[in-house]
C-alpha cells in the first residue's frame, strides 16, 4: 500500500500546478487548489510517515518503481521514488512549511495581475522539491535539482518588469549552472565506476538493481590521476558533489546569487531561498554521505568551506539596511553551519538544523513579508521603527523566530546549533569551532539590530500608514512560530543522566545515517547561550539607544566605530565586485571586441571582402561582354585556330 | 589530274577570306555573305576528298550543306530584316544591347 | 588541260571571294560572290560532280544570291559602314588570326596526299548523278527526310518572323495615330 501511497505525495502538487496551469484563471481558486493540493501533500506524507514508522527498523526503505527511465547498455535508470526516513524528514518539511506558505502567499499575493501563474509556479517547485528529496537515483534527483533551478528562476524573476529581479534570476540561473555542471560529472563518475545510479538495491522485476551507496568499499582503494599525485575515486566524485551543493545551497565561492534573489516574492523567498531548495545540497551530500565519509580530504574542505560561508553571510548579514538581505545572508550562514556540520561528520546535527532552520528562516521570512506588506513595499529598514504597536502578531512572531535563530534556549535554534558547536568540540574541530562560535554571535547581534531597527524607536518615514496583515498571512506565522518553539525538542540530547531518551531524530535517521546521539556540553551551550543573550541585547540596545542618529538614506552608527571594515561587510567582502572584475569585466570586454572589432572587421570584413573580391573580379570580366557579335567571333577563331594548331602538332 | 593539295589550298585560302570577312566588315549582309563563302569553301574541300577517294558519300554531305544552307539563309535574312525593322541599320556593331 | 581549267577558275574564285570582302557596296559584293560560287560550280565540275554542279548553279548562284541581293535593296542596306569603326582595334587582330588560320589550314592541306586523282574505268562511272540519287535514297534516307523538315521549318521560322514584324508595325502606327 505504501508504495503507491508515497506517489500521491509529488503528484498532488503536480495535479494541482496542471490544473493552475490550463483550468484556472481565478485568483482565488488558483490560491485555493495550489493550498489544498500542497495541504493533501502534507497529510500523505504524515501517514506515510507514520507507516514508515510501524515498520521494522531495518525494513524502513520503500522503493516505488513508476516506469523504466532510460534503459541502455548497462545504464538502467527506473523513474522510481523511495521513502526511507531521511526523505520522510525532508518531505515533511517541504511539504508543511510549504502548505504555511501557499495559505500566506494568497494573502501576499492578493490582487497581483498574475497572481494564478504565481501558484502554478509555486505548486510545480513543490513536486520538483519532492521528486529531488524522494528520487531514489542520482539522474531522478537531477531532476528534481534542475527542477527546482528552473523554478527559482522563475519565481525570482516572477516581477521581470523589475530589472533588478530579471538580472537576479539571470544570475541564480547562472551561478547555478557552475554548481550543475560538476553535479553532472560527479553523476558520471559515480556510474563509470559503481556502473549505477541507484541509491540502494532496489528489487525490480525479479532482478536486484544495484545501488552504489552500499558499493563505497568496492573502490576504497581506487585511485585516478598522475603517478605522483594519486587522488582518490572518491574524493574525486565527493568533491565534484560539494561544488555541486555549493552551487545550489549557496556556500563560498557560490553564494553571489542568494541575497540577490531577495527581488523575487517574499513567500519564494521563504519557500525557496530559506526553508526548502537552497537545503537541497545539504540533503544531497547527506544522502551521499557514505561517499564523503570514504574522503577525508574531502570532509577538510567541506568543513572550511561551511564554515568559512557561515562566517562571511554571517558579518555581511550585519551591514544589510535591506530587511530581506539581512535574512538572505542568515540564511547563507546558517546553511554554512550546516554544511560544516556535514563536513564534520555530524549529519544528523546538519538535517536537524536544516529543519529547525527551515521552520524558523520561513516565520523570519514571512514576518519580514508582512512588514513588508503592511508598510506598502517598503524593505529599507531606515524607514521603518516602531512597528510593534502597529503590527503585533507580527512582532511577537518575528521575535519568536529571532530568537530562535539567535540561539536562545528553549527555542529550535539554540539545540540544533548546539548539537553541531558539541560535535565540533567532541571531535576537535578547533578552528572550525571558534569561527562558527564566532558566527553565532554575530547571529545574535544582525538579530538584535534587526528587531530594534523595525520594531523598535519611532517610525522614521511617514509615507506609508503601517498595518498589520490580514489573518490569512497571521495565522502561519503563528503557527511557524509556535513551530520555531517547538522543534528543537525533537532532537534533544542528554541533558543529564538518567534522563529518558528523547533524541528522537538521531534515532528516526538511524537507519539511514547510523549515528549515535551526541554528548551534550554543558560549555558549549552555556557559552553559547550566554553569547547570545549578549550579542542579541546589544544589538537592540545599540539601535535603539542610537535611534535618533539612523536617518534614511544615511549611514548606520557602527560606521562610526568600523569604518571601512563596515562596507566591506555591507558588500559580502566585495566578491560579488571580484566576480564582476575577474569574470564579468573581461567576458564583457572580449564580448566587445568580438562585437565591435572582430565581427564588423574581422568576420564581416571575410565575408564581405570576399564578396568584394568577386565583383572585383566580375568588373574585370565583364568588359569581355563587349555585346559586339565580331568580337566574339574574334574569340571563337581564335580558339579554333590553337585547337587545329595544337591538333597539327601533337596529334597525328 | 590536279593534285588533290591544289583544291586544299584554294580551299582554305576562300575559308581564311571568310573569316576575315565576319571579322571584318560591319554590313550584316556582307558578314552574312562571308558565312556562305566559308561553307562554299568546305563543300570544295568535301567535293574534293570525295573525287580522290572515289566515295560519293562526300558528295552527298555537299548536298545536305547546300540544303541547310538554303534553310540557313531564308531564316538569317528574315531575321535581319527584324533586326532592321526595330534598329533601322545593317550595322551589326549596333546590335550590341547584350553588353555586359 | 584540267590544270589549265582548275588556275582559271580557281583564280576566278580567288578574284570573286578578295572583291566581295573590299567591296564597299554590298550590292557589289553580292555579285562578286556570284562570280565566287560559279567559279566554284565549275570546279565541282572538274571534280566530276555533275550534280553538285547543277545545284550549285541553282541553289546557291540562282535562288540564294537572289534572296541576298532582293533583302539588300529592300532594306538600302548597301552602304552601312559610313560611321568610323568603333572596335577598328579588332582589323589587325582579325587579318592576324585569318592568316594564321590560312597558315594552318595550308600545313594540313600540304600534308595530305599530293598524288594525282586515278583516272581509268572506274573514275569514269564516279559521280554520276544516279549513283547519287540511289544513295541519297538507300543509305542517307533519314538525313534526307530530316532535312526536309528542316526547310519546313524554316520556311515556317520566316514567316512567323515577318507576321510579328507587321503586327507590330500595324501598333507602331496604330499608336502613332
Amino acid at each position: 500500500m505504501l508504495t503507491w501511497l508515497i506517489w500521491l505525495i509529488p503528484l498532488l502538487p503536480l495535479v494541482g500546478f496542471l490544473l493552475n496551469v490550463f483550468f484556472i484563471r481565478q485568483e482565488r481558486a488558483a490560491g485555493l487548489v495550489a493550498s489544498a493540493m500542497v495541504v493533501a501533500s502534507f497529510l500523505v506524507t504524515l501517514v506515510a510517515t507514520f507507516i514508515l514508522g510501524a515498520l521494522p527498523e531495518e525494513e524502513r526503505l520503500i522503493q516505488s518503481v513508476a516506469w523504466d527511465w532510460i534503459t541502455t547498455g548497462s545504464l538502467y535508470v527506473p523513474f522510481a521514488i523511495m521513502l526511507d526516513p531521511l526523505t520522510a524528514v525532508m518531505t515533511l518539511l517541504v511539504t508543511g512549511v510549504g502548505a504555511l506558505i501557499h495559505i500566506y502567499s494568497i494573502g501576499y499575493m492578493h490582487g497581483d495581475p498574475r497572481v494564478v501563474r504565481y501558484f502554478a509556479y509555486l505548486n510545480l517547485f513543490v513536486t520538483m522539491m519532492l521528486f529531488l528529496v524522494m528520487a531514489n537515483n542520482m539522474l531522478l534527483l537531477f531532476l528534481g535539482w534542475e527542477g527546482v533551478g528552473l523554478c527559482s528562476f522563475l519565481l525570482i524573476g516572477f516581477w521581470f518588469e523589475r530589472k533588478v529581479a530579471a538580472a537576479a534570476a539571470v544570475k541564480a540561473f547562472v551561478v547555478n549552472r557552475i554548481g550543475d555542471a560538476a553535479f553532472i560529472l560527479a553523476m558520471l563518475a559515480i556510474f563509470s565506476n559503481f556502473g549505477t545510479l541507484n541509491f540502494y538495491d532496489l528489487e525490480h522485476q525479479g532482478q536486484v538493481v544495484p545501488g552504489f551507496l552500499e558499493r563505497i568499499p568496492e573502490i576504497a582503494g581506487l585511485t585516478f590521476g598522475p603517478a605522483w599525485q594519486p587522488i582518490a575515486i572518491a574524493t574525486g566524485i565527493s568533491f565534484l558533489l560539494l561544488i555541486g551543493a555549493s552551487g545550489k545551497s549557496a556556500q563560498v565561492p557560490l553564494f553571489v546569487w542568494l541575497p540577490d534573489a531577495m527581488a523575487g516574492p517574499t513567500p519564494v523567498s521563504a519557500l525557496i531561498h530559506a526553508a526548502t531548495m537552497v537545503t537541497a545540497g545539504v540533503y544531497m551530500m547527506a544522502r551521499t554521505e557514505p561517499l564523503f565519509v570514504a574522503s577525508p580530504t574531502t570532509q577538510s574542505w567541506v568543513v572550511w568551506i561551511g564554515a568559512l560561508t557561515a562566517f562571511i553571510a554571517g558579518s555581511a548579514a550585519i551591514a544589510q539596511w535591506d530587511i530581506k538581505r539581512v535574512l538572505a545572508y542568515s540564511t547563507v550562514s546558517q546553511l554554512g553551519f550546516m554544511v560544516a556540520a556535514c563536513g564534520m561528520g555530524a549529519y544528523v546535527a546538519a538535517i536537524f538544523h536544516l529543519l529547525t532552520h527551515g521552520v524558523f528562516k520561513a516565520l523570519l521570512f514571512l514576518g519580514s513579508g508582512s512588514v513588508i506588506h503592511g508598510t506598502h513595499e517598503t524593505q529599507d529598514m531606515r524607514k521603518m521603527g516602531g512597528l510593534r504597536t502597529a503590527m503585533p502578531t507580527t512582532f511577537w512572531t518575528y521575535v519568536v523566530g529571532a530568537a530562535a535563530l539567535a540561539g536562545v534556549v528553549p527555542l529550535a535554534g539554540f539545540w540544533s546549533k548546539d548539537e553541531i558547536l558539541a560535535h565540533a568540540v567532541a571531535y576537535g574541530y578547533w578552528p572550525q569551532l571558534i569561527i562558527l562560535f564566532l558566527t553565532s554571535l554575530l547571529t545574535a547581534f544582525y538579530m538584535g539590530r534587526q528587531v530594534a531597527l523595525i520594531f523598535y524607536g519611532q517610525q522614521r518615514d511617514h509615507h506609508y500608514h503601517a498595518h498589520e496583515s490580514s489573518r490569512v498571512m497571521t495565522v502561519p506565522l503563528v503557527v511557524l512560530a509556535v513551530g520555531a518553539m517547538l522543534a528543537g525538542f525533537l532532537n534533544l540530547p542528554t541533558l543529564f543522566s538518567g534522563m529518558p531518551a528523547a533524541h528522537l531524530l538521531t534515532d528516526w535517521l538511524h537507519p539511514v545515517l547510523h549515528e549515535e546521539a551526541g554528548k551534550f556540553n554543558l560549555m558549549v551551550a552555556l557559552l553559547a547561550t550566554a553569547g547570545a543573550v549578549g550579542m542579541g541585547y546589544l544589538g537592540w540596545w545599540a539601535y535603539t539607544s542610537n535611534a535618533a542618529k539612523i536617518k534614511v538614506g544615511g549611514k548606520d552608527p557602527a560606521y562610526h566605530y568600523t569604518g571601512d571594515l563596515w562596507d566591506g561587510m555591507e558588500q559580502a567582502w566585495y566578491v560579488d565586485v571580484l566576480y564582476n572584475t575577474v569574470v564579468i569585466a573581461p567576458f564583457r570586454g572580449l564580448g566587445n571586441f568580438l562585437a565591435r572589432v572582430f565581427d564588423p572587421q574581422g568576420i564581416d570584413g571575410l565575408v564581405v571582402g570576399v564578396g568584394r573580391l568577386f565583383g572585383w573580379i566580375a568588373g574585370g570580366l565583364r568588359q569581355l561582354q563587349s555585346g559586339y557579335v565580331r568580337t566574339y567571333a574574334l574569340v571563337f577563331t581564335m580558339g579554333a585556330v590553337l585547337i587545329l594548331g595544337f591538333m597539327l602538332i601533337f596529334a597525328r | 589530274m590536279v593534285p588533290t593539295a591544289y583544291y586544299i589550298l584554294l580551299s582554305a585560302a576562300l575559308f581564311a577570306i571568310g573569316v576575315l570577312g565576319v571579322l571584318v566588315r560591319r554590313n550584316a549582309m556582307v558578314v552574312f555573305m562571308s558565312v556562305e563563302l566559308m561553307l562554299n569553301a568546305a563543300n570544295l574541300a568535301l567535293v574534293t576528298f570525295a573525287r580522290e577517294r572515289l566515295s560519293v558519300d562526300g558528295q552527298v554531305l555537299v548536298f545536305f550543306v547546300i540544303t541547310v544552307a538554303a534553310a540557313e539563309v531564308a531564316v538569317g535574312l528574315a531575321l535581319l530584316v527584324a533586326i532592321f525593322r526595330t534598329k533601322r541599320t545593317a550595322d551589326v556593331d549596333e546590335v550590341s544591347t547584350l553588353r555586359g | 588541260m584540267d590544270l589549265a581549267l582548275f588556275l582559271i577558275a580557281g583564280a576566278v574564285a580567288l578574284i570573286g571571294a578578295v572583291a566581295m570582302l573590299m567591296a564597299r557596296n554590298a550590292v557589289h559584293s553580292a555579285l562578286f560572290l556570284l562570280l565566287n560560287f560559279a567559279a566554284i560550280a565549275v570546279l565541282f565540275l572538274l571534280l566530276q560532280s555533275p550534280f553538285l554542279f547543277a545545284i550549285q548553279l541553282t541553289v546557291y548562284a540562282g535562288a540564294i544570291m537572289v534572296l541576298f541581293l532582293f533583302v539588300v535593296m529592300l532594306l538600302g542596306a548597301e552602304q552601312v559602314e559610313d560611321t568610323p569603326d568603333r572596335i577598328a582595334w579588332q582589323r589587325p587582330l582579325g587579318l592576324l588570326l585569318g592568316l594564321a588560320l590560312l597558315a594552318v589550314a595550308v600545313i594540313a592541306g600540304l600534308r595530305t596526299g599530293t598524288t594525282p586523282l586515278p583516272g581509268g574505268e572506274a573514275v569514269a562511272t564516279f559521280g554520276n548523278p544516279a549513283s547519287l540519287g540511289a544513295l541519297l535514297f538507300t543509305r542517307y534516307m533519314l538525313p534526307f527526310q530530316i532535312t526536309g523538315v528542316i526547310l519546313l521549318i524554316a520556311v515556317i521560322g520566316v514567316v512567323v518572323l515577318n507576321q510579328r514584324g507587321r503586327q507590330s508595325a500595324e501598333s507602331g502606327q496604330a499608336t502613332g495615330d
